[in-house]
């Protein structure tokens, strides 16, 4: 895609696909391989992966965690980069790996230098690949949720609209609140329910204000939290990661059967 | 070991700080020029205006009048009096210059009680960046004068404005430390019941300023 | 007045049942944020002023010996009397002494959560002392009977309904109308003449200043003056950290303590109250004593030294997600929300407490108003780490991380227990969703869970070889 005169003309990036693209949503990191690739990256896809380990990271398990951050760092260190469609994992691996392991320089030394290679998907294109797609179509209005991690800890925010506006036929609507917290918080909305349930039951109400056919973000986390309260509302609401729209792989929304039904595609 | 003995041995035990003073105060002046650097920008070219706009802005709001001289401002109170169909008689700030200014038909003799309509008196200064005017107290300037009186009307020397809250820092550094430093922003007001403003909470519910040359 | 009882889950059950509880949060807290917002809109360079607050703020705990040494000696030569105290016990013993010492009956009191922090209001009832809270919304929870559930409004969690309510029982003169200005009004007659029948008069600090040995209070209503001229005794209650190495230094954090706390530029009265009734003052106390409290702070220097640079400006907790949920009183502590849920195990223990840093999204959003830049998110993960150590988080979930991490570190295994887990979930989905699940109810209580494919991403992509 984009022509840069530098060294990484077609990088080789190691795809995080995170756990719960694998597990939930596929769909999220085939989108993601076709994006990769269209803007000019080798991708490759380890298959010794399963979770960035926060989970065990932000119940304070620290001894835990480091078995799973060493091997995320060993599996994904001969690559160019690590992506990943996740601001979240990404924000762990670039931000707390070096945290976790603080106290041991060996560790420390190669956790920092995978931390510098690692990128958030959506960053990822615009900030170093330049990327915008092309021929892609998408005529609905559309709302989006910036994910706290990807917001503070990795400053995505432009980025996502930038390639959105580039989706022909797409209507993007301001969203009340979207720089504010979903109430997924990973072991959060399962250990406080009420609480989560409570904040993202705010957060549907002012999704469905928007009036927007879609909602989008970039993770998965808080997409699935958002899109299983709007279910639950009843709200006709449909989401999608925001890669899924760009790849024009959006024929099914979180939550519809991907047999069945049809004519739901996003258009 | 006395509690301060204590608290002072948990502090050094924490922190082994064998810093020389003049370092410390090298760093405490570092810190804040690099404030002063992040200040958002201010014109004070127009020190009146700029501090009559922000006294009167919503969020503060007193009320501003300028007149020539600290003389016309019996006539001041008089309109003041006048507008707010007040009772001729206010409790004055005791201080001497204006005591000695003549007030006619008014009657500036009654005592500071805690049900006062009207109290009028002297800032030292004022602070054009946030609207701010300075009383320390003394025996000229009771500190009561600006918190018990329904109404607060404050005559102000426009020599004496400063632009900004470092500026009067630096002032105050040059001045005995008075028992009181009160800067006043406006009327007393509270957002206490829903984060809503409403004025004369237990302070004056109204502030004029009368801004003499 | 009491402490909010039970659990953490149970306060946050009886916090999310009540349905007022949440309009009357969403009016303080919604309010304060807009106004939040647009102050800082206006300053341009906000996000380097945070720096700047914040090493001003390191400074003074950098050479907090120095500081507090100098603040003494220019107190002590202003005629005030200083006191130490190094836990809640030795500060309410020395502030009951004085007051004893004054024969005091009555004393007023201007918000200091200091004062909640250290438990003075109940220490005053049980030495027989009447006490007047005379910030406006402590006057409305001591009517109440109720403990504050802000730092910066301690009736958020009452709307002007409620408030109406009270003030019709309890006020001598009742208020003339339910709009929030007749109320104010009311008020303020009733406080009037309290103000003149304390003896004593108990404030708090906003900073202690220590070029000039005198305490720094911020309010908007004129009550701190109020309730520090009148009576004969002026006693100040503050926490060692309030410490500022100049009057200059507490002016620059006011104006981002103001800005983020309220949104106006500077609050209407700033006071820097210095030592006791001078000759000539024609008013003024007889005398002024400052209370200066360790209460873990110390400890805090080396722990987290980052929490002891708070202004207590109120910003995270309007921020944050989970306190506008559930409201100050679920936390069960002097300090709710992002702030409260960091100190709260310092003063009670983490043991106790364990919940308030667990019941966090880490969002980052309390760090990113913070003016003073306090890592929060860090810091209360970092207690979740103590907790861990400890043994105090709960059985069933050690067991679940621990065998959860167990498989992640193991890719294989990971991935054979999945090719089990997915299919024998898509058994429980309609459509395209689960709305109820096994060992998952605290997701589909909630919401639903989207039904997983047949198999995973890394098994297609293993299927298909390379991509």
């Amino acid at each position: 895609m984009p022509e840069r005169g530098n060294a990484l003309d077609s990088p080789r990036v190691g795809l995080f696909v995170t756990c719960l693209v694998d597990s939930m949503r596929p769909n999220v990191g085939f989108a993601a391989v076709a994006l990769l690739k269209a803007a000019g990256c080798k991708v490759e896809i380890p298959l010794a992966q399963t979770c960035c380990g926060q989970p065990a990271f932000n119940s304070g398990a620290d001894e835990a965690t480091k078995p799973i951050a060493r091997q995320v760092i060993e599996t994904f260190e001969p690559f160019d980069y690590l992506v990943a469609p996740s601001g979240s994992c990404a924000g762990m691996i670039k931000a707390h790996y070096p945290e976790l392991f603080a106290d041991d320089p060996v560790w420390l030394e190669r956790a920092k230098r995978l931390a510098g290679k690692t990128h958030e998907l959506l960053s990822f294109l615009v900030d170093l690949r330049g990327f915008r797609p092309q021929n892609v179509a998408c005529k609905a209005s559309a709302t989006y949720h910036d994910s706290c991690s990807g917001l503070r800890e990795l400053g995505v925010k432009a980025q996502p609209r930038a390639l959105l506006s580039s989706v022909e036929g797409l209507e993007l609507r301001p969203l009340e609140g979207d720089e504010t917290c979903c109430g997924f918080g990973g072991t959060f909305c399962v250990k406080y329910s009420d609480i989560s349930n409570a904040i993202v039951g705010e957060k549907a109400q002012n999704v469905v204000a928007t009036g927007a056919d879609l909602l989008l973000g970039g993770d998965l986390g808080c997409l699935m939290n958002m899109a299983g309260k709007l279910s639950r509302e009843g709200a006709r609401t449909r989401v999608f990661h925001t890669a899924e729209i760009l790849a024009g792989m959006s024929a099914y929304a979180i939550g519809e059967e991907a047999t069945g039904a049809a004519g739901k595609e996003a258009k | 070991m006395s509690a301060r003995n204590d608290i002072f041995a948990a502090i050094r035990k924490a922190r082994h700080d064998g810093a020389a003073p003049a370092t410390i105060i090298s760093e405490a002046q570092a810190c804040s020029q690099a404030m002063k650097r992040t200040l958002p920008p201010l014109d004070t070219s127009d020190l009146v205006g700029l501090f009559t706009a922000r006294v009167s802005a919503e969020k503060v709001g007193a009320t501003v009048e300028r007149v020539a001289g600290l003389t016309d401002l019996p006539a001041a109170v008089g309109r003041y009096i006048a507008a707010n169909a007040l009772n001729t008689d206010f409790a004055l700030q005791p201080d001497p210059r204006l005591e000695q200014l003549s007030w006619d038909n008014l009657r500036p003799g009654a005592p500071l009680r805690r049900d006062t309509a009207l109290a009028v008196g002297l800032a030292l200064g004022g602070i054009a960046e946030t609207g701010s005017l300075i009383f320390h107290s003394g025996a000229e300037a009771p500190t009561l004068y600006g918190f018990l009186p329904l109404h607060h009307l404050v005559a102000l020397d426009a020599q004496s404005l400063m632009p900004k809250l470092e500026d009067y820092a630096a002032f105050a550094s040059g001045l005995p430390v008075p028992r009181n430093v009160n800067l006043v922003t406006g009327a007393s007001g509270t957002t206490d019941i829903e984060g809503v403003l409403a004025r004369g909470a237990h302070g004056p519910g109204n502030l004029h300023i009368v801004i003499f040359n | 007045m009491s402490a909010p009882a039970g659990t953490f889950q149970e306060r946050v059950d009886k916090a999310l049942g009540n349905a007022q509880l949440k309009v009357a949060l969403e009016r303080t807290t919604g309010n304060a944020r807009r106004k939040r917002a647009a102050a800082v809109e206006a300053w341009p360079d906000f996000v380097a002023a945070r720096a700047a607050a914040a090493a001003i703020k390191d400074h003074s705990i950098d050479h907090m010996a120095y500081y507090l040494e100098m603040f003494e000696r220019n107190a002590l030569a202003s005629g005030a009397q200083v006191h130490w105290a190094r836990d809640p016990d030795e500060a309410c013993r020395i502030v009951i002494d004085i007051c004893k010492a004054a024969n005091a009956k009555t004393v007023t009191r201007s918000k200091s959560m200091l004062g909640e922090e250290i438990g003075l209001p109940h220490a005053l009832a049980d030495a027989g002392i009447r006490r007047v809270e005379t910030d406006l919304a402590e006057h409305i929870i001591q009517l109440a009977g109720e403990t504050p559930s802000h730092i910066i409004w301690p009736a958020a969690h009452r709307t002007r309904e409620d408030v109406a309510i009270l003030f019709d029982q309890y006020h001598r003169e009742k208020p003339t109308a339910h709009d929030v200005v007749s109320m104010v009004g009311s008020a303020r007659k009733e406080l009037r003449e309290d103000f003149f029948a304390a003896d004593v008069g108990i404030s708090g600090a906003n900073f202690l200043c220590a070029d000039t040995g005198a305490i720094c209070t911020i309010t908007n209503e004129g009550n701190a003056e109020l309730t520090t001229t009148p009576p004969r005794v002026h006693i100040v209650t503050a926490g060692i950290e309030k410490i500022v190495a100049s009057t200059e230094h507490a002016l620059q954090l006011t104006r981002l303590l103001v800005r983020s706390a309220t949104g106006a530029d500077l609050t209407q009265y700033t006071t820097f109250h210095c030592g006791p009734k001078r000759p000539g003052d024609l008013d003024g106390p007889d005398q002024f004593h400052i209370v200066l409290v360790d209460h873990g702070r110390t400890e805090m220097l080396t722990e987290m030294p980052e929490m002891l640079r708070c202004l207590r400006c109120g910003a995270c907790l309007n921020h944050c997600v989970v306190y506008r949920a559930i409201g100050g009183h679920a936390y069960g502590g002097a300090y709710p929300g992002p702030m409260g849920s960091v100190l709260t195990p310092v003063f009670d223990g983490l043991e106790q407490t364990r919940d308030l840093p667990s019941a966090c999204t880490l969002n980052g959003q309390c760090r990113q108003v913070c003016p003073v830049d306090i890592p929060l998110p860090t810091m209360l993960r970092h207690w979740r780490e103590q907790s861990w150590r400890a043994g105090y988080e709960p059985k069933t979930l050690r067991a679940a991380i621990g065998l959860w991490a167990y498989f992640a570190a193991r890719p294989r295994l990971y991935q054979l227990a999945q090719a089990v887990a997915l299919p024998a979930m898509r058994l429980f989905a309609k459509g395209g969703w689960i709305s109820s699940l096994p060992l998952a109810s605290g997701w589909t209580a909630a919401r639903d869970l989207p039904k997983p494919p047949g198999e995973s991403f890394l098994t297609s992509i293993r299927k298909g070889g390379t991509p």
